[in-house]
Parts: structure tokens; C-alpha cells; sequence
């Protein structure tokens, strides 16, 4: 006894002498520490990230007490700035040739993981729906992992040494090389291009933009010398005169919705004015759904409208083709608003002809237009399409032996993308820059794995004067370099794009202000007042015959979920609800009543509601593409509307390949093209997720005025107080008399409401895909929306007046009387109008003070809590639908199969990169459990906390919704009635209050604010 | 009580030359017979259809509730529809024994006990629903007020659910003491009388026993009216409550305050009709016409043609009220189940409940088992529409068009479904040859009053 016992850890230990004794005993671990710069292993930096990060992806699974148990390691030495459950932020910059916008990324634990807009910025500081999501496309198992040689992994090292070589084989027998990129809107890019050009003279950069902006850049080239794009700023404008210009959505670069929000509402202070707008489309754009007057013309006659307004405006004869009463009215109508605003009133345009958009800048600056702003104009489209089209001709005749693409993907975005691909593959040097190995990647021998922009660093001057940065809010997830890193590589230089970007910014940009800060901010302005001088002073006069053959025009179009295509293996986008159609999943044909009723096409429902539509062959003299139907009230007849980005097929999974390629159409890089439509055998499954169109005249739903109404009566005319019948007594709905319920104190603490502004609101649905990214709101597949079964807490409902306006509806309604006119007006309350209204309506959960969910759970987990929110207990729903059936808003959403870690949803939460993007403050739902809008109870949590902390009270604007966050125009305001001082509580007291479906009684803590149309009658 | 005088206007209840050794004869038979090929092969095929609606269940359970037609707005279709159609059916059993008792019709007597049978089983199946209808069925035990580590967890006694929890307990439970009840002396019956002492144990266990003597029957009669007083309130109660899970809810067409009495009509009518339907097979198979008689059938189809009627009233009356009340979303809701897509469910529920029970009206086919069959069936058919009507196209279409969706039965709706109408028929052909499926110690007692042969005599 007394003598210590030894264990012997094996037999090695006998031998005194032995190596590997001696190095156990140096070393805690026998094996080496996964740490440290990569070697050359598959992916040795995704493990280096998971050091630095946090071994912590695991805690954004966390549900509850009896999900499974998933392990987390904890820090071992804490990384510096990142304490777990703090939310860092960093301000950076999204320019991915479609999307430009300064933004705020969160990011927990070092993972991004939501993306907001920066509003300190000055300019293009939006989000919308693509980049509110752009943040789960970096967390995409598609991605490329490492650079490539003909479909070989190999190192960096490699990769650069045999692209040297033959760079510089090329160079030395001057072969020519094309350096194909988007157009980057960046100064030091341009600068590192512009020096590797002159160490390989042989290269030519070709700016392409996947859609083109070029007519506009070519009258603006052609107007003023400069390759820029006119700037506009609606909120100084009082008339706006659309002329096919989608500028709530994409149009040049889009940024613009939040300017035309502002003065859309009649208020005091602005002496109860607000904008008139007008819009004449041949699409139903989002733009003209939010149209105060919406004209339809087909491309042909928009032309001549445009001509006709720029004619009369300025008192010269329009001798053009006659475009009838209907557009006549409209065109006088134009140009007595743009008369009587002056300065106030601009036009815009959309038409893609150089001499069109030259009108369009006669015309602005005719009026000397407030709003339109050439002195510091959007640089962030450069593509020319003539440049482009001799490009490929010099692909063609052989005089080009080498590409380099960056940021583009010709071989998907192409009209000939398949004989492009052909080219591609017989050229001596092919080397493309692409996060995915998708179809130029295919094409190309070398390949160079590029980082997700939240991994890159970056420039841009998107306006003149008007600089951004972006910088990296993780570390490289795969082992990827910048396109910019490996050009400075291949020119010999030993700087990284870092250092670039900063010796050019402290040199050549930045005045006065320090290179962090600006880095902090994610921007920096200068401006210099330099208003350009016009170069060209007459406007050439379209001269095309209006069209008068059987084809119809198909006008492409970039749908605000996935735009370009870019990000079609984005989950949350390809179930993104279009705000017009509501179809998740699918490009289509829309078609006229009218054409539809010529060709036999229908949309129906299947029984268990579910939409059906024909299937058409849309052709031209190159191409012929089987497309669905979707039969589009607005669409003017004689035209048809398809959006491009979809019918992507590589580096993404099967599911997500959808679609038709509209690209193939899109000859000349002209939106416009002349088709031929015949109907084919089939019908197509569509998953829209609206699938009655009207609102029946439900003026409970939606309630609406016109301005004249608004400014002159009483608001108990235009909204007026909900009355209920008591004892045959009308009595107010908010009386005490009506209400069976007894009240609960609501004086103390904070008691919160949302207000939705009806006349801000224009349906873009960014706050849908926030409320994804915050939420973990999962995606439930095609076949599932079909079923009537997706899941997103807010959605946008819309509606389409059956009568010319929404208000006909009502009255129709209102004014029917017996039974048979009962039927037959509630039949034809039904069908949307040809060229109906528009109205959005975002519907969350309304938490109602009295909620009718919250009485029917039989286990109460469903209540309601001290700040008004209506809670809802995951862990202690068991699941009977009863709350779901009993929501007159209809607005809970329920977990019928397990959407998480089930191979059936093979979606981002089907693998651990795409659960990275997972928000660890809010749970992942299990199946079987109702789930629904939480007013974003974990973020007003956390700022009562802080300010508790603080010990402070909490500040007016500090509280915030994902959804509200996320609306650029303003139309959410999110607040606690109980602070006086409070915007929400001044919003909540005014006139435009009302509450959908009052007369229930269920109180809802989500207010509405009636919406006034600036519609003038003709 | 048992041979008083009875007016010899008033038809015999018991037809044939039947002594109390030929009731307890006939009634023992099935008992006592091995079962022919008919009943194997009517059996297998409940089986198969049981247990296929089992697997559905097992598949449910196992993958989750989207494995049904049920979207975001149609949250319940056919698990509730079930649900009420069979506790509807559980109705007839308590009401013939227990009010029809309290009334002293005597005529109860030849159907009491498979009405009763039928109500159990009929429960059993209405009970499944509820459970499996649930997102997460493992947590079942989370209805019941019982005492929890969960911190202060509490049901919510708000909530029409579990007032349905209560009510169709309560009501399985006093169903069943009453039936058993019943059994008591006819199970002795059969112990008595067998041969074999693996049968005697067997219902000498059932028969609790029951000795016959005096003092047992004394309170044997005591029990019977006390529980029938019990079980009489219970008739109103359950349906009234499973009627409420629609009544007390917000949404146009269900929140209506005739609900109560128009469901325990519903309810009546249907269960007299499965009765009916069960009762004209089983006196067949079994050979009791001489105790259930074209009587029984008539009187029978007497209380479905009134009750029937009671139900076309509530549903004009809805229509009516739809219209008076002058509230666009309850007008709208009415116009859309009788115009709307589901148009036809709303016309079969209307021709199969309110129009085809107005032929019994006439004599000939009220008396006519062929006809009183099919009317049964359609009946029950037209019963299970009215709950779809109700329940489907009152949330399919809702307040906001926004959401207005339709629902579609996926085969595992279908299999469920079934499944139940397998597992009653498995239930009810296992009790009908084990069970004495007439009261007979009951018929026993009406025999000199009421028996053919008996009222012959006095006639002489």
C-alpha cells in the first residue's frame, strides 16, 4: 500500500527511449489541432473559419427541451469583439452587376446572418427582397470550393502560375484575350484593370451587363459625354410620368420606391398634397399595381406616346400615327399634369431606344425637372450592347484566342448561349471567375473560386461623388480568392486588393475623412456640384409603323424575386411570392384576357384549389420554348410578358431547376421582342399562394378614398368608425357596451402596435424574405405551396378590383338587392377586371388584444402577453389547427412535416452550411407545432434589456420589427403606444387609423392606414 | 310492471309463439353457435379495411399531419368531420335506452341493446379522431387537468376542445355503466346456460354475478332509471358541446347559435339511422325478427323522418339568418355553400337529410325494409355532407379572399376514414356473437302484455 499506482497507457511505454512516449507527453493531443493557415487538405479554411467563428453553428439549432440534444464547444479562447449572443454589425456594400446598395450586415458569432439597409448612407442605401436573401446565397453547398483546372481541384499557387504562363504565351504571340466582366462601378477595380491591360496589352475589357441598360447609357453617352445613368429623385416630384419604367423594382438599378413613398401621403404639413402618378406599361408592373392612373399600350404605341407628350409639352405638332381616344386622353392628361407641376413633374421611361431615352432627357430637362439629377448620375451599369455583339462576332471569326469572364455568366444569360458555350470551349484560354461551377465555369478550362460578397472586399463609386466599401463580414468560408486579388497576382504585383483599395482611397478619394471611418460608415461622399453640359441638342423622332401583325410583342421582364438569376439557388427567393402573380416557384407567360380567350387558354383550379394553366410554345425564327400561362389581368392585349432569370439548370439541385430560360429570347439585348403563340397539349402546375384575386367588396379589408374625398369631408365619410348592431341599436364597435370581455390593464409597460401605411406600402416584399432571415422561417418546396401550405409569417396580399376601381367594387356590392342579384354580383365580384386597381396589403399576425386563437387552444399555448403581442408556445402546441381555423386574418401557419433536417425539404435547413444562416435567437420550429408573426418578440426583448442595462428608458425608434426594419419606404411603423411621445402612438391617434375586419372585435395590435388614390377621372 | 293489461289497439311486441325458453333460445343462439361463412367472410373484410386504416394512422403519426389534404386555411376537413359524424351516430343508443326508458316505451326493448353497442363503438371511433388529428398525438395526456411537473401548466378550460374532452368521456363512461348494466342479466343468462367452463368463467366474469335474485332485480330496475335519469341530460349535452367547437369560434358559418339544437337533431337522426341500417342486417343474420319487428322499423323510421325534418328546418332557418342578420360574410358564406365549388356537397347534404326522410310520410314505404334501408344509408351518407359542408366550406372560404384556398382528400383522409367504418364493423360483428344482442331479460317482461300469441288468447 502507499505506493502509487501506475497505469500504463500501452506498451510503448516499456521502451524508455521511445519517440512516441516522449511526444505524448509533450503534447496534449495526439493528432494535430485542426488549426491554422490551410494546407492541403479539401477545405482546410472552412475549419480555420469554424476556429475563428466559434464552434457555434450547432447553437443556431437549439430547440426545445425535447428536441434532439446537439453539442456545442464553447470558446476556447474567446476571438476578440465577439461575445457570444451579441450581435455585431458592420456596414458593406452589395454590387453584384444587378443589385447596388450600401448595407449593414448582422452578424452572430461570426456568422452574417441578415442583411439591412444603410440608412446613414446617402444615396442607394435600399434593400429588397435579393439582398435581403443575398446573405443565404453564401451559404449555398453549391458553391465552388477551390480553383479549378479542367475540372481538377488544384492550389492557388498552381492556379496562378499556369494561368501567368499562358497569359503570357498569349501576350508574347499578341493574341487577343477578352476580359468579360459586370460592370463593377469601381474605382480601384478599374485601376487594376486598367494595369493589368498594360502588362498584357493583348487584353480587351468588355463591360456586360446581363440586362441591359444600354439604350439609356447610349443616350446619356450621346446627350451629355458621359457613360452614366440620369438620376431621379421622386420625392421632389409632385407628377410622375411613367413611360414603361418599373421603378419600384429593378428599373436602372432600382433604389428608387423609397423616394416615391414620401410624397404619397397628404398630411399637414405638406398641406395634404401628394404626388399624382401615372403609368403606362404594357406589363402589369409592381409599378403600375401602385399607379395612381395605369394606362395600358402596347410597345409600339409607348413609344409614340412618349413622342406625343414631348411634342405637345413643348408646343410641337405630333405627326405621328393616330393612337386613338384612349391614349389620347391619357397623353393630354400627361402633359396638362406635367404643365401645371412645372418643375415638380418628371418623366421617366423604360423603352429600350436610344432615341426614346433621349426624349426622355429632353423632356426632364424641358421642365427643368427637381427631381431628375444628371450632375451626379448612376455609374452603376456601363454595358454596351454594340461592343458586346462585336465581341461575340470576334468569337465568331476566331480573332479572339482567350476569355476572361468575372461576375457574368454568358453562357446562361446569352440569347446563342449555346454556341457561345462552343466558342468558348475551342478557345486557346478560357479562365472564368465564378462562386459556382456553373455554365461558363463549365465551358472555361481554368476556373478561379470567388468569394461570396460578404467575404470580399470592395469599391464603388455607384453616383458620381458617391463612394462605398465594402469589407468582409466573415472569413472565406471555401478556399476562394477576389477576382481583384488574382488580377493584381497575374500582373505581377505583390499587393493584395486591400492594400489597393486604401493606398486609392487615401490618395486618390478621401477628403477629410479617415480611412476607418469611412470603412466604418461603408461609405463617402463628395460632392462636387458639375451639372454636364448637353452635347447633343435635337431628339430624333421614332418612325416605326404601329404594329399591325398576328405576332404579339413579348416583353421580358426581371421579376422581383430572383431579377437576373442570379441567385436562382436561393430557397428563399424561388418561394418569394411575385407581389402581382403570387406564383412561388416559376417563370410563365402572362397573357391578356383577351388573347387568352383567343387562343383557348385557361387557368383554373384543381380540387384542392390548387391553380392550373395551359401551356403555350412561344417561338420566334431561332427559338421555340414551351412556357405555362398565367392569364394576367393589366396585360395589354396583342402583348405577353416572361421573366428572365429562371430556367437556370447547373450548380444548383434539382429542385430548384425551374423554369423556362427567357434569356434565349432576348435578342439584341432588347426586352421588346415580336413572337408567335400557339397552344400546346398540358397544363402546368403553378404553386401561387393567392388564389382568389378579388376582395369582393370587402371594404372591411381594405379601405380606400380619394384624395378630393380625403382633403374635403369629414373623416367620418371616408373612415368612418366600425358600427355594430347591439340590442337593435348601431353602436361603436369600440364601446365598452359591445365588448364581452374584461380588460386588462394596458396603462403600464410598453404595449406595442404596427402601423401599416396602405399609401407606402407598394407590395416589393422585402419585409417577406427579412422575416425569413430573422425568423427561420422555413421554405416548404413547390409541391407543398401548391398545397396551399407555405409558411411565411407576413405575406402581401393582393387584390385586383373586379369593377375599374376598387371603390366600383364596394358599391356594387353595396348597392345589390334580392337574392338573384345577390348571386350573380358576388359571381362577378369574382373576376378581376382587364385592367383592374391594384392593392397591396402586408397581413401578419394582427395580435389581437381580444384574439380568437387565444381562447380555443385547448392547452393554452396560444396567449396574450403584457406588450400586446399574441404569444405562441411552441413547446406546448400539440397541434390542433384549432387557433388556425378560428384567425379571421388567417395567418398562422402550421408545421405539417418536419422542414428541418428532413431530406424531404432539401432546402438550406437541410444542411449545415445553410442552418449558418440561422438566427440562434429565435427557435427552429419541429413539426407538428403552429408557428406565426412574433412581432419580433426576441428584438424588442433585447432592446428593453439593453436599455435596462442602461439603465435608461428605451428611446422612440428604438424598437423595431424585421419587417418594418426592412421597408425602405416607411410604410411599417413599429413603436410602444404607451410612450407618449411615440411616432406609432401619433400614427395610431390620426384619422387614417383603421383596424381589418373591426367589426369582429378582436382589436387588433397591427393597424392599417386607409389608402388615398390620386386618380383622376377622365 | 310486466303483464298489465295493453289495449289490443296497440301492436304485438313480440311476434310468434314464443315462450321465455324460446326467447332465451333465439337469443342465445349467435352466442352459442359457431359463426357461419358470412360472418368470416364480413369479418375479414372489416379486418382488412381496419387494418389498412391503421397503417394510415401509423403513417400519420409517423410523418406528420401533411400527409392529409389540410392546407393553411382549411386546418380541419375530414379528421373533424369523422370526428362528429360518429359521436353523431353514438347518439341513438343512449337516447332509446335512456329517454325511451324514462317515457316507458316498451318498444325499445327489441333494439335497446345494439343501439347501445353501436353508441359505444361509434364513440371509440369518434375518440380516435381528436387524438390523431393532433400535430404532436404523443402529448395527448396534455388535455387532461392532471397534476404536472411542467411549472404551473394548466389546461385552458376556455376552450370548447376540451369541454369536448369532458363531454365524450363522460359520456363513453355513463354509455358504457349503463349497458353493462343491461348486460347483467342476460350475461347470466348465458352463463347459465353453458356447457363448456372456459364459457361459464368467461361470463360468469361479465355477469359480475348476477344471481337473480329479487333484491338484484329490485336494483337492477333502481340502477337502470337512475342512470337513465343520468344519461338523459348527456343525450343534449355532448352534442351541444361538440357543436360548440364550431358556435363559440369567430368564423362566418360556424359561429351560429342554433348549432346546439340543430347538432342534437343532427346527431339523433343519424344514429337512428345507423341503428336502422345495423338493426335490418342483424335481425336478418341473426334471425330476431320475431323481437325486432317491422314495428321497431316503422317506429323507427318515424323518429328519422321527424328528426330530419327538425334538420331541414336548421338549415332553412341558417339560410334565414344568413339573409336577416344583413352581415355580408355570413351571407356570403351561406351563398357560397349552396352555389359555391362545393355545390354538391351542399346538395347531397339537402337531398339526402331533408328531402329523401319525406317519404316516410307514406305508409307503404315506411313499412317497406328495402326502402327503410336505403333511406338509412342515405341518411347517413347525407349526415357525414353536413358536417364536410359545415366544416370545409366554412373555412375555405373566410373573411379575407386573400386566403381562400380548397381542400382535397389525400388517400390516407380516405384510408383513415375507412379504416374507422372497418374497426366499428370489427367491434359490432365480434359483439354480435358474443353478446346477447337483445335485452332479452327486458323482452322477457313485456311477453304476456305484448307477445302475439299472448294478446291472441286474451282476444279469444
Amino acid at each position: 500500500m502507499g505506493k502509487k499506482n501506475i497505469y500504463w497507457k500501452g506498451f510503448e511505454e516499456l521502451n524508455k527511449n521511445s519517440e512516441i512516449v516522449e511526444k505524448l507527453e509533450q503534447n496534449e493531443f495526439v493528432e494535430k489541432i485542426p488549426v491554422g493557415e490551410g494546407d492541403k487538405d479539401n477545405n482546410p479554411n472552412r475549419r480555420d473559419f469554424l476556429k475563428y467563428a466559434g464552434f457555434s453553428t450547432a447553437a443556431a439549432a437549439i430547440v426545445g427541451c425535447e428536441g434532439p440534444v446537439i453539442k456545442s464547444v464553447p470558446y476556447v479562447v474567446q476571438p476578440d469583439r465577439i461575445i457570444p449572443g451579441i450581435a455585431n454589425y458592420y456596414a458593406t456594400t452589395i454590387a453584384d452587376g444587378f443589385d447596388f446598395s450600401s448595407i449593414l450586415v448582422k452578424t452572430r458569432e461570426g456568422r452574417p446572418i441578415f442583411i439591412k439597409g444603410n440608412k446613414d448612407a446617402n444615396s442607394m442605401n435600399c434593400t429588397n427582397a435579393r439582398i435581403n436573401a443575398s446573405v443565404l446565397s453564401m451559404y449555398d453547398i453549391y458553391r465552388l470550393q477551390g480553383p479549378k483546372v479542367e475540372g481538377q481541384n488544384i492550389s492557388w499557387n498552381d492556379f496562378n502560375l499556369s494561368v501567368i504562363s499562358e497569359l503570357e504565351r498569349l501576350s508574347s504571340q499578341n493574341k487577343k484575350v477578352v476580359l468579360l466582366t459586370q460592370s463593377f462601378a469601381s474605382p480601384t477595380t478599374e485601376k487594376i484593370i486598367s494595369e493589368f491591360i498594360q502588362k498584357y496589352p493583348n487584353v480587351q475589357h468588355v463591360i456586360y451587363d446581363s440586362i441591359s441598360n444600354s439604350s439609356a447609357l447610349d443616350a446619356f453617352e450621346n446627350s451629355y459625354g458621359q457613360r452614366a445613368l440620369a438620376d431621379y429623385d421622386f420625392s421632389l416630384s409632385n407628377t410622375i410620368i411613367s413611360i414603361d419604367a418599373d421603378f419600384m423594382s429593378d428599373w436602372q438599378g432600382g433604389n428608387y420606391s423609397s423616394g416615391w413613398s414620401k410624397n404619397r401621403v397628404p398630411n399637414k404639413e405638406n398641406e395634404y398634397s401628394m404626388s399624382y402618378h401615372l403609368q403606362f406599361e404594357s406589363n402589369m408592373t409592381l409599378t403600375g399595381a401602385n399607379a395612381d392612373n395605369r394606362v395600358m399600350a402596347n410597345p409600339s404605341e409607348l413609344r409614340y406616346v412618349l413622342q406625343s407628350i414631348y411634342l405637345n409639352l413643348t408646343n410641337q405638332k405630333y405627326s405621328g400615327p393616330a393612337l386613338g381616344p384612349y391614349l389620347d386622353r391619357y397623353v393630354k392628361l400627361a402633359v396638362e399634369s406635367i404643365k401645371k407641376s412645372g418643375k415638380k413633374a418628371v418623366v421617366i421611361s423604360g423603352l429600350d431606344d436610344v432615341d426614346s431615352q433621349e426624349i426622355v432627357l429632353m423632356i426632364n430637362e424641358f421642365i427643368n425637372s427637381d427631381a431628375f439629377d444628371i450632375s451626379s448620375p448612376r455609374l452603376i451599369y456601363q454595358g454596351s450592347d454594340s461592343e458586346l455583339l462585336n465581341t461575340i462576332s470576334e468569337l465568331k471569326s476566331g480573332n479572339i484566342s482567350g476569355i476572361i469572364t468575372a461576375g457574368v455568366n454568358p453562357g446562361y444569360t446569352l440569347p446563342n448561349a449555346e454556341e457561345f458555350l462552343n466558342l468558348v470551349n475551342k478557345l486557346e484560354f478560357s479562365l472564368c471567375f465564378s462562386m459556382k461551377e456553373d455554365e461558363t465555369a463549365n465551358s472555361c478550362k481554368y476556373v478561379a473560386a470567388t468569394p461570396h460578397y460578404l467575404e470580399s472586399w470592395g469599391d464603388y463609386e455607384f453616383k458620381t461623388g458617391h463612394y462605398y466599401l465594402s469589407q468582409p463580414t466573415i472569413k472565406p468560408l471555401f478556399d476562394t480568392n477576389q477576382f481583384q486579388d488574382v488580377i493584381l497576382t497575374l500582373s505581377g504585383s505583390n499587393n493584395n486588393f486591400y492594400d489597393e483599395i486604401k493606398n486609392n482611397w487615401r490618395s486618390n478619394i478621401l477628403k477629410g475623412k479617415t480611412w476607418g471611418k469611412s470603412l466604418q460608415d461603408g461609405f463617402y461622399y463628395s460632392y462636387e456640384n458639375n451639372i454636364p453640359r448637353r452635347i447633343k441638342t435635337s431628339a430624333n423622332l421614332v418612325n416605326l409603323p404601329i404594329q399591325n401583325t398576328d405576332e404579339l410583342d413579348l416583353i421580358l421582364y426581371t421579376k422581383v424575386g430572383l431579377g437576373d438569376g442570379q441567385q436562382s439557388s436561393n430557397p428563399w427567393l424561388q418561394e418569394f411570392p411575385d407581389p402581382i402573380t403570387r406564383v412561388t416557384w416559376d417563370n410563365y407567360l402572362t397573357v391578356s384576357y383577351k388573347d387568352a380567350e383567343r387562343l383557348g387558354l385557361k387557368n383554373y383550379n384543381v380540387s384542392n384549389g390548387a391553380l392550373n394553366g395551359s401551356y403555350v410554345n412561344v417561338s420566334n425564327e431561332k427559338n421555340s420554348i414551351k412556357v405555362p400561362v398565367i392569364i394576367q389581368p393589366g396585360q395589354t392585349p396583342g402583348t405577353v410578358g416572361l421573366a428572365l432569370g429562371y430556367g437556370k439548370t447547373q450548380a444548383m439541385s434539382e429542385h430548384m431547376n425551374i423554369g423556362v430560360n427567357a434569356y434565349k429570347f432576348y435578342n439584341d439585348f432588347k426586352k421588346t421582342q415580336k413572337v408567335n403563340i400557339s397552344k400546346i397539349k398540358g397544363d402546368h402546375e403553378f404553386a401561387c399562394i393567392q388564389l382568389h384575386n378579388t376582395m369582393m367588396g370587402r371594404d372591411e379589408i381594405i379601405k380606400e378614398t380619394t384624395l378630393e374625398e380625403f382633403i374635403e369631408k369629414d373623416k367620418s365619410i371616408w373612415n368612418p368608425t366600425v358600427m355594430v348592431s347591439k340590442n337593435h341599436i348601431e353602436t361603436k364597435v369600440t364601446s365598452k357596451e359591445v365588448d364581452i370581455w374584461r380588460e386588462f390593464d394596458r396603462s403600464t409597460g410598453h404595449h406595442f402596435n404596427l402601423s401599416i401605411d396602405l399609401n407606402k406600402c407598394n407590395g416589393c416584399g422585402a419585409c417577406v424574405i427579412a422575416c425569413h432571415a430573422e425568423n427561420n422561417v422555413p421554405v416548404v418546396g413547390k409541391e407543398e405551396v401548391r398545397k396551399s401550405r407555405d409558411m411565411h409569417w407576413i405575406r402581401i396580399d393582393r387584390y385586383y378590383s373586379s369593377q375599374d376601381t376598387i371603390q366600383g367594387d364596394v358599391e356594387a356590392k353595396d348597392s345589390t338587392k334580392g337574392f338573384s342579384e345577390y348571386k350573380s354580383t358576388s359571381s362577378n365580384l369574382e373576376k378581376a377586371s382587364a385592367n383592374p386597381q391594384v392593392v397591396f396589403q402586408p397581413v401578419s399576425c394582427m395580435h389581437c388584444n381580444h384574439a380568437p386563437c387565444e381562447t380555443v387552444c385547448p392547452v393554452a399555448a396560444t396567449s396574450h402577453g403584457r406588450q400586446g403581442q399574441n404569444q405562441m408556445a411552441y413547446n406546448r402546441c400539440v397541434g390542433t389547427r384549432y387557433c388556425a381555423n378560428n384567425c379571421p386574418y388567417k395567418v398562422r401557419r402550421f408545421n405539417w412535416f418536419q422542414y428541418s433536417q428532413n431530406d424531404e425539404f432539401d432546402y438550406n435547413m437541410n444542411n449545415d452550411l445553410g442552418r449558418m444562416v440561422i438566427n440562434p435567437d429565435v427557435n427552429v420550429r419541429s413539426r407538428g407545432v403552429m408557428e406565426k408573426c412574433s412581432l419580433c418578440i426576441q428584438m424588442t426583448q433585447k432592446t428593453i434589456l439593453d436599455a435596462k442595462k442602461e439603465g435608461r428608458r428605451v428611446k422612440d425608434g428604438e424598437f423595431k420589427t424585421a419587417c418594418s426594419e426592412s421597408c425602405d419606404d416607411n410604410a411599417m411603423v413599429f413603436g410602444d403606444i404607451n410612450d407618449k411621445e411615440s411616432e406609432i402612438l401619433k400614427v395610431k391617434d390620426g384619422d387614417r387609423t383603421y383596424r381589418v375586419l373591426e367589426s369582429i372585435g378582436t382589436k387588433p395590435n397591427v393597424i392599417y392606414q386607409v389608402k388615398i388614390r390620386n386618380t383622376k377621372k377622365i | 310492471m310486466s303483464s298489465h293489461y295493453e289495449a289490443p289497439i296497440r301492436k304485438p311486441l313480440v311476434l310468434g309463439d314464443k315462450s321465455y325458453a324460446d326467447i332465451s333460445n333465439d337469443i342465445a343462439r349467435p352466442v352459442e353457435t359457431p359463426p357461419d361463412r358470412d360472418w368470416w367472410i364480413a369479418f375479414s373484410i372489416s379486418m382488412i379495411i381496419f387494418l389498412w386504416g391503421l397503417g394510415c394512422i401509423a403513417y400519420t403519426i409517423g410523418t406528420g399531419i401533411g400527409t392529409w389534404g389540410l392546407n393553411k386555411t382549411v386546418g380541419w376537413a375530414w379528421d373533424i368531420t369523422n370526428f362528429v359524424w360518429w359521436v353523431g351516430i353514438g347518439h341513438a343508443g343512449t337516447l332509446i335506452s335512456a329517454v325511451l326508458l324514462l317515457f316507458r316505451q316498451k318498444w325499445r326493448m327489441g333494439i335497446n341493446r345494439s343501439a347501445e353497442a353501436m353508441t359505444i363503438f361509434s364513440v371509440i371511433q369518434a375518440g380516435l379522431f381528436p387524438v390523431i388529428h393532433m400535430g404532436r398525438p404523443w402529448l395527448i395526456y396534455w388535455f387532461f387537468p392532471i397534476p404536472n411537473q411542467f411549472g404551473s401548466l394548466w389546461v385552458n378550460f376556455n376552450s370548447p376542445l376540451l369541454w369536448d374532452v369532458f363531454a365524450i368521456s363522460t359520456y363513453l363512461t355513463v354509455s358504457l355503466v349503463f349497458w353493462w348494466t343491461g348486460l347483467l342479466p342476460d350475461f347470466a343468462m348465458i352463463r347459465d346456460r353453458a356447457v363448456k367452463p372456459f364459457r361459464k368463467k368467461i361470463y360468469s366474469l361479465l355477469s359480475f354475478g348476477w344471481s337473480g335474485r329479487a333484491k338484484d332485480w329490485q336494483r337492477f330496475e333502481e340502477v337502470s332509471l337512475v342512470l337513465a335519469g343520468l344519461a338523459t341530460p348527456l343525450v343534449l349535452s355532448v352534442h351541444t358541446i361538440v357543436s360548440f367547437d364550431f358556435a363559440t369560434s369567430v368564423i362566418p358559418g360556424w359561429h351560429t347559435t342554433i348549432f346546439p339544437p340543430y347538432f342534437v337533431a343532427g346527431a339523433i337522426f343519424s344514429g337512428f339511422a345507423m341503428v336502422q341500417t345495423l338493426l335490418i342486417i342483424m335481425r336478418k343474420v341473426s334471425r330476431l325478427e320475431s323481437y325486432i319487428t317491422l314495428q321497431h322499423i316503422e317506429m323507427m323510421n318515424i323518429v328519422i323522418m321527424i328528426t330530419g325534418s327538425i334538420v331541414g328546418c336548421a338549415y332553412i332557418t341558417e339560410l334565414f339568418i344568413a339573409w336577416y342578420s344583413g352581415v355580408e360574410y355570413e351571407q356570403y358564406a351561406f351563398l357560397n355553400r349552396a352555389t359555391g365549388p362545393y355545390w354538391w356537397a351542399y346538395f347531397l347534404m339537402m337531398s339526402c337529410n331533408v328531402v329523401s326522410p319525406q317519404v316516410m310520410w307514406i305508409k307503404k314505404i315506411r313499412t317497406n325494409i328495402i326502402w327503410s334501408f336505403i333511406i338509412s344509408i342515405v341518411v347517413n351518407i347525407g349526415m357525414w355532407f353536413e358536417r364536410f359542408v359545415i366544416i370545409v366550406t366554412s373555412l375555405h372560404r373566410d373573411y379575407l379572399p386573400s386566403s381562400w384556398t380548397m381542400f382535397s382528400p389525400t388517400f390516407v383522409d380516405i384510408g383513415i376514414f375507412l379504416g374507422t367504418i372497418g374497426f366499428f364493423f370489427v367491434l359490432f360483428l365480434l359483439y354480435a356473437r358474443s353478446f346477447p344482442v337483445v335485452a332479452q331479460a327486458e323482452i322477457k317482461t313485456i311477453l304476456k302484455s305484448s307477445g302475439e300469441i299472448y294478446k291472441k288468447n286474451r282476444d279469444k
